[in-house]
């Protein structure tokens, strides 16, 4: 059976595909929708950082380089992770059971068969928008190295949110609700994760590096590319270890995940 | 296939249970007696407070992915089917999940398709679907995998008359093949049509476990049978009945099961008079659970 699992995967990315495009104007307009809707806030700092010319030593396009990792690397965990982001909802109607059920891993099917398209396109379109134009007006050398960097950097980013996707997913299983600290831990500060963190408080600092580490997911990537002086307050070896972030956080929220399968509790009776 | 050993969890109390390779076991109980939740334990979506549950010689929960290549489900509750798929694409899904050969897949879904009516409308979306097609579909989903274990939770539930007659049509020739089925239900008299054996869930705990006749032995013996004679009534005072009415040509009797059967009755009858309508009548399955209760539950004990 492990043999087809790529066959399996092709089948269920099938059915979404196919869910997305039953009303195709409606896909098309809901991904335009969300690209507009991230690309005016962006348009929103575009001005308002006009009138300061930079901020903590940063200007527009750096900072707006920052924004397009945290678009870029969302919109690809939103394609693997939509699942786990939408989890509560799984488990409410019953859709987790049916997983159970089923002889196939739960994670495997929990992943494989979600995919928020709208998003992933709407956030990634911004995302790879942005990267292209900002990263040719900071002036990054596009040698072998950085496009090596680069792409781990991308893989680790998108494994550090899916970590603490999988992490609030698990903890799903005990509090049936995990709305408010998914609200909390994620998209709020994922909000801090736009700016250079040297600008902010150091209990935000130490939060979105040792806490919810989205300095890991752009600032540290964006400082080894762009080589700002605030790096200075920070161990330089921060800006190489994106890829082992990523795979250590989602190891150990996988292994939360698994210990924590054994507490769950059918959904009715 | 299925053993409980002093299993406890939610409403279920140290409940030990066997059921047989082969056997068709109707859960019996009122609202909230437990029949969900022990198929729930049995195919491990739930885990047992204290005791052990083992299926087709596996722990559910920790085996789960070896038990479910084998198990056909059912439930109210949850759907087997994904609400934004068609039909169709659902059963495509599970032949590549389940790992069925295609040409035994195809075969086996095009029987199901016709017989429970869901090829009308296999390339519709299955949140369009009323709840009578969603059942057909999902029926169609327990059986498709030829699973050697189905645990059904109230099968019937927005199904009409047609679709009922094929699901028990369904069900006995699976029984014949040698899969074991339990299915809970509400409906007596549907449960005495299907199931060979029958298990009585009272306020979590197995009250009766065994075959319906001799729980009808048991705790219900009278039967009843009705004649119409074309002439002459028999003689009645050596026939072993507990007592009789007669009405111009027509006599009732009451027998009792454990002593005499009604072929016995008939023939003695038949040697003296001739017969022109025979018509038995045993009580029903809800009533001997309902006079049950009723004495209290010193009377049910386990067989």
């Amino acid at each position: 059976m492990k043999s087809d699992t790529l066959h399996v995967m092709a089948v269920y990315t099938k059915t979404i595909m196919k869910a997305w495009f039953q009303y195709r104007t409606d896909a098309l307009l809901s991904s335009l929708t969300v690209f507009f809707r991230e690309a005016t806030g962006i348009i929103v700092i575009y001005f308002t950082l006009l009138k300061f010319g930079n901020l903590g030593g940063w200007n527009i396009y750096e900072l707006l380089f920052l924004f397009s990792l945290l678009f870029l690397t969302y919109g690809i965990m939103i394609i693997f992770f939509t699942g786990l982001r939408d989890f509560g909802k799984t488990v409410r109607n019953g859709g987790f059971d049916r997983f159970i059920l089923r002889p196939r891993g739960l994670l495997f099917q929990v992943i494989f068969t979600n995919a928020d398209w709208f998003a992933a396109v709407g956030h990634g379109g911004l995302g790879v928008a942005l990267f292209i134009i900002t990263a040719g007006e900071v002036g990054i050398e596009w040698n072998l190295r950085n496009i090596v960097y680069c792409i781990f950097t991308v893989i680790g980013g998108v494994l550090i949110q899916g970590a603490i996707f999988l992490l609030l997913a698990a903890l799903n299983i005990y509090l049936f609700e995990t709305n408010s600290l998914k609200e909390l831990f994620y998209w709020n500060m994922r909000k801090f994760a736009g700016y250079p963190i040297s600008i902010f408080h150091k209990v935000i600092q130490i939060c979105m590096i040792y806490v919810v580490p989205f300095a890991f997911v752009n600032y540290f990537p964006a400082q080894y590319l762009l080589r700002k002086p605030d790096m200075a307050q920070y161990p330089a070896v921060y800006m190489y270890i994106t890829p082992i972030i990523g795979i250590t956080l989602y190891m150990l929220a996988y292994g939360f995940w698994k210990y924590s399968l054994r507490f769950y509790k059918s959904s009715g009776n | 296939m299925i053993s409980f050993e002093n299993v406890s969890k939610f409403v279920l109390s140290d409940i030990s249970i066997y059921v047989p390779e082969g056997k068709t076991v109707g859960l019996i109980g009122a609202s909230g007696a437990g029949k969900t939740t022990f198929i729930k334990l049995a195919c491990g979506l739930l885990s047992p407070e204290s005791g052990t549950v083992r299926t087709i010689g596996l722990q559910p929960e920790k085996e789960r992915k070896q038990l479910g290549k084998m198990l056909g489900i059912l439930f109210t509750d949850i759907s087997a089917l994904k609400m934004d798929d068609t039909v169709a694409g659902n059963f495509e899904l599970m032949q590549k999940v389940y790992g069925i050969n295609k040409e035994k897949f195809r075969a086996d879904y095009k029987d199901l398709s016709e017989r429970l009516g869901f090829a009308a409308f296999e390339n519709q979306m299955v949140k369009n679907l009323s709840l009578g097609q969603r059942r057909r579909s999902e029926i169609g989903a327990a059986f498709v995998s030829r699973p050697k274990l189905l645990l059904l939770d109230e099968p019937t539930v927005g199904l009409d008359e047609n679709a009922k007659q094929v699901f028990y049509e369904l069900l006995k020739e699976r029984e014949k093949e040698g899969v074991t089925v339990v299915f809970t239900s509400h409906d007596m008299a549907e449960v005495s049509k299907v199931c060979g054996r029958i298990a009585l869930i009272d306020e979590g705990r197995i009250r009766y476990y065994g075959e319906e006749e001799q729980l009808r032995k048991k705790f219900a013996p009278i039967n009843k049978i009705l004649l119409e004679f074309s002439d002459k009534i028999p003689d009645l005072e050596d026939l072993p009945v507990v007592r009789y009415v007669v009405n111009d040509n027509r006599l009732c009797i009451e027998y009792n099961d454990n002593y005499v059967t009604a072929a016995e009755v008939i023939n003695l009858i038949m040697q003296q008079s001739e017969v022109k309508e025979v018509k038995m009548r045993k009580p029903d399955l809800g009533d001997i659970i309902i006079q049950l209760k009723k004495k209290g539950t010193e009377k049910w004990e386990v067989l």
